[in-house]
């Protein structure tokens, strides 16, 4: 009895003694990740911490991966990060204590927010990335995205050029439309008369005339959203437009603030009143609003709305029964320049694939591992999937052009397929432009570029020095960037909640519009504005 | 029964006194350690991250070393449009969660304590205090599918019975945030929270009962004049401390029901502080706009504290 009370007390006394080291050896931890010693076969050994798609496999699967490595001659400790990402990073970023190397895990913000903490590569690159070197050379606006205020290069850029210019496209169901003896809409008066027949008749033709949805889409600031039809108002949108920016004529505008953002708000409130927009529309998350659409079985369940590919987005079942339809004029006599959004930018160009610990030991090597994902052909298995019979995500067909294969798994899509096998398009890479007609893509990429067709003579039309804003390029000031974070998170407020508002009631817009522009523009829009404009100016001024 | 050592000559309380006499209750002192220290590492150690709220915070200068900035980030937070929409929605939720919410858990233990078979009371019990273990974002995806204005269960039957308008959606609509907030937080831990009350119930004595009914109490008058008085030092505990925290309104439930639709009513105190402060990574602001909280919390638990102290000597402190 004695014995055991003292045992307990000595197993609690440990307890207590471990918990408390446990908080003060954090001090002294701080060379975790800079341990400079070699495996036994003479590699470094290097942690990299890397942010993925959740439906991405374990990477040290991957075997054209482990030649990177082999190549490079070290061996990494990976730590894998599907979820919630933005939310762990403060955390472990404000504890200094951070991997030798990042992959897809940093942002602009966070260099200017936690300055020192990344190492400046633009030396290391000079010295140790003949890779990447040429990706510059041949790229040049590249090393000016990944080039932070000061002048310094916290993370490499990535660079793919065979992605689509749009995110996304307008689809209509080409079925129900022949069912019911209609056209293809190209007016906003058209679209209204076509939705109201689908609300009216069967066009699903199942004998239930309340199942069909005649209008779906995502809440207006994300992708998929009615604000591509800002661009029959002559408003060019580019590059996904997050949080309503644009340019127009060189000036940087917001469209929540734009009077053609009115008049689309007055058009879809007298959609949603006439029953014909989904009444979830706002509510729903993004699975709904996928699943929805993909109906039941065979019949189809939504009329019209926006999405990236009809395969992704109606399922293999009903992919066939809709058509692209190409951005549609407001009335049949409107004289508005047409737009649709170049995202060419947002799709092919990315900032911050790669950065590195300030504090690693082992740069040079780290630097030697990096360069290794911007060799032309080993970008390629970066977003593809390796070239060898584990990985199965290529063929080399031995005369220097490369197929991408159909999934190994024959009950994924090529889309899943590619984010299960490879990195995708969250890794660091450099797909060439003489490799580009070297390659064979997937049947889906294929239909992407196919229908999307549609969108080529909108797209070429965007000014790449006025009327197109790439975002991702601009680069701003520790006090600019906390300024506009802070502005920005008030805008939202009120712009966020305001279009759902307007929408889904029958309040008179046109009378709120100016209280609500000025309560906008005074809660730090106007700032941002000037903030940004600023930016923009110095960014056309390298384009030459 | 009083303790032995309250009868020490009075020298021995001199120097080392107290400490001697306490060490002749060294097992409870053992006993308490655990949360002593807890408590010490977990609630007092990260206070002093507090004063991020009175700096600009520096990164490469860790969490004690930026230049102070005063009162900088309460102004702002003050100056800024979102100032009384946060506070307002913080109060109102927080406001009907205890008035509705508090005196839930006090009606079922009256009730459950009534339940004259034993089996059917553990049955009762098990079944109201389950909810509490679903986990907040099971919760909401089950408000978001039960209460879907196109295919909801309970949103179907409300408009079958006309008890709502057939254009409602009851998670965009802001009129119906807070009641959904506040009855599903009832349905949920209305169960948990009663087990207190039955506890406190249980004690009763035996004799009173007996008493009250050779009185001529009915059903309602025991209920009225023993269990009530009999409870009401435990109710009054528990209104002070739930004071305490009238304006940490549930971050986590508010966060996942939020959307377009509903944010004029749902945007809070917490839910900004993780917009601006988290998501921005505007730390000083989002620990001054968090203490200003706190401050707000630790005024209204003294505020009932006094008030429950005046009026029936019952309180914390």
């Amino acid at each position: 009895m004695r014995k055991k009370s003292i045992l307990a007390l000595v197993l609690a006394g440990c307890l207590t003694g471990l918990s408390l080291t446990g908080c003060s050896s954090k001090g002294n931890s701080s060379d975790v990740g800079n341990d400079s010693s070699n495996t036994p076969e003479g590699k470094t050994k290097l942690k990299a911490i890397i942010v993925k798609h959740s439906l991405t496999k374990d990477v040290t699967q991957m075997k054209w991966l482990a030649e990177i490595e082999e190549k490079a001659n070290v061996e990494i400790e990976w730590q894998q990060i599907s979820a919630d990402w933005d939310q762990k990073k403060s955390a472990l970023f404000a504890s200094g204590e951070i991997p030798d190397l990042l992959f897809n895990a940093t942002s602009n913000s966070d260099f200017v927010q936690f300055n020192g903490l990344f190492e400046d590569l633009g030396p290391l690159i000079e010295k140790d990335a003949p890779n990447i070197q040429k990706m510059f050379s041949e790229h040049p606006e590249l090393k000016t995205l990944a080039t932070q205020i000061d002048g310094k290069l916290y993370g490499t850029p990535r660079y793919k050029g065979i992605w689509p210019g749009s995110t996304a496209s307008m689809f209509i169901n080409k079925t129900w439309l022949d069912n019911l003896g209609l056209q293809v809409p190209t007016t906003w008066d058209e679209l209204e008369t076509v939705l109201l027949a689908f609300r009216e008749g069967d066009p699903n033709q199942n004998g239930d005339k309340t199942d069909e949805i005649p209008m779906d889409f995502n809440p207006i600031g994300w992708d998929f959203t009615p604000k591509l039809l800002l661009g029959s108002l002559g408003l060019p949108l580019s590059n996904g437009a997050s949080d309503g920016y644009f340019t127009e004529g060189a000036q940087v505008k917001n469209f929540y603030v734009d009077e053609r953002f009115k008049t689309l708000m007055q058009f879809l409130q007298k959609l949603y009143s006439q029953n014909l927009i989904s009444k979830e529309v706002v509510t729903q998350d993004y699975s709904k609003y996928q699943s929805v659409a993909r109906g039941n079985g065979t019949t189809a369940k939504v009329g019209f709305t926006w999405g990236w590919e009809t395969g992704d987005r109606f399922g293999n079942e009903l992919k066939d029964q809709y058509v692209t339809l190409p951005q549609l004029k407001q009335h049949a006599d409107s004289t508005n320049e047409l737009y649709w959004s170049n995202d060419y930018y947002y799709q092919n160009y990315g900032s911050n694939a790669v950065s590195v610990s300030a504090r690693s030991k082992n740069k040079e090597a780290a630097m030697r591992f990096i360069d290794g994902f911007y060799e032309p052909v080993v970008s390629l298995q970066v977003l593809f999937g390796g070239m060898n019979d584990t990985d199965k995500g290529i063929k080399d067909n031995g005369d220097g052009t490369y197929a991408i294969l159909p999934p190994a798994d024959a009950s994924l899509d090529p889309g899943s397929w590619k984010w299960t096998n490879s990195f995708a398009d969250n890794g660091p890479m450099y797909i060439a432009d003489a490799l580009k007609d070297k390659v064979t893509l997937g049947s889906d990429m294929q239909n992407v570029l196919k229908e999307k067709a549609v969108y080529d003579e909108l797209l070429n039309k965007a000014d790449e020095k006025s009327n197109v804003y790439p975002q991702n390029f601009m680069k701003y000031s520790t006090e600019d960037t906390n300024t506009l974070a802070m502005n920005q998170a008030n805008v939202n407020n009120i712009t966020d909640q305001k279009w759902a508002n307007w929408l889904t009631t029958k309040v008179d817009i046109e009378k709120e519009w100016a209280a609500y522009v000025a309560s906008v523009n005074s809660s730090g829009l106007e700032q941002n504005l000037q903030i940004r404009q600023k930016a923009y100016d110095e960014y056309l001024s390298t384009l030459k | 029964m009083k303790p032995a050592q309250t009868t020490v000559p009075h020298q021995t309380l001199r120097g080392n006194g107290w400490l001697r006499r306490q060490a002749g209750h060294y097992q409870l002192w053992l006993m308490v350690l655990p949360a002593v220290i807890y408590i010490a590492i977990f609630c007092y150690g990260p206070m002093y991250g507090i004063q991020l709220a009175f700096r600009e915070f520096d990164f490469s200068k860790g969490l004690t070393g930026g230049e102070w900035a005063g009162f900088k980030y309460f102004e702002q937070y003050f100056n800024s449009p979102m100032f009384w929409p946060t506070l307002r929605n913080t109060f109102i939720i927080a406001f009907f969660s205890i008035l509705l919410g508090f005196p839930m858990p006090i009606l079922l233990a009256l009730v459950v304590n009534s339940i004259r078979s034993n089996r059917r009371k553990r049955i009762l019990q098990t079944t109201v205090y389950m909810p509490y273990f679903i986990s907040t974002v099971v919760l909401v995806a089950l408000l978001q599918i039960m209460l879907s204005p196109t295919t909801g269960l309970i949103d179907g039957f409300l408009k079958a019975l006309h008890l709502i308008p057939a254009d409602t959606n009851l998670i965009g609509d802001p009129g119906a945030f807070v009641p959904v907030y506040v009855i599903s937080a009832i349905w949920q831990a209305c169960g948990w929270n009663s087990i207190i009350f039955i506890a406190a119930l249980s004690s009763v004595d035996a004799q009173q009962y007996d008493a009250a009914r050779i009185d001529g109490a009915n059903r309602w008058q025991t209920v009225w004049h023993v269990e009530i008085p009999a409870i009401l030092p435990t109710i009054i505990i528990l209104l002070i401390m739930n004071m305490g925290s009238i304006l940490s309104v549930g971050f986590e439930k508010t966060f996942l029901m939020q959307n377009s639709l509903n944010k004029p009513v749902s945007e809070v105190i917490s839910t900004y502080v993780f917009n601006v402060g988290v998501k921005s990574n505007q730390f000083s602001f989002g620990s001054a706009v968090g203490l200003f909280n706190t401050l707000i919390n630790f005024t209204f638990l003294m505020l009932a504290n006094a008030l429950a102290k005046k009026t029936s000597k019952i309180s914390l402190m």
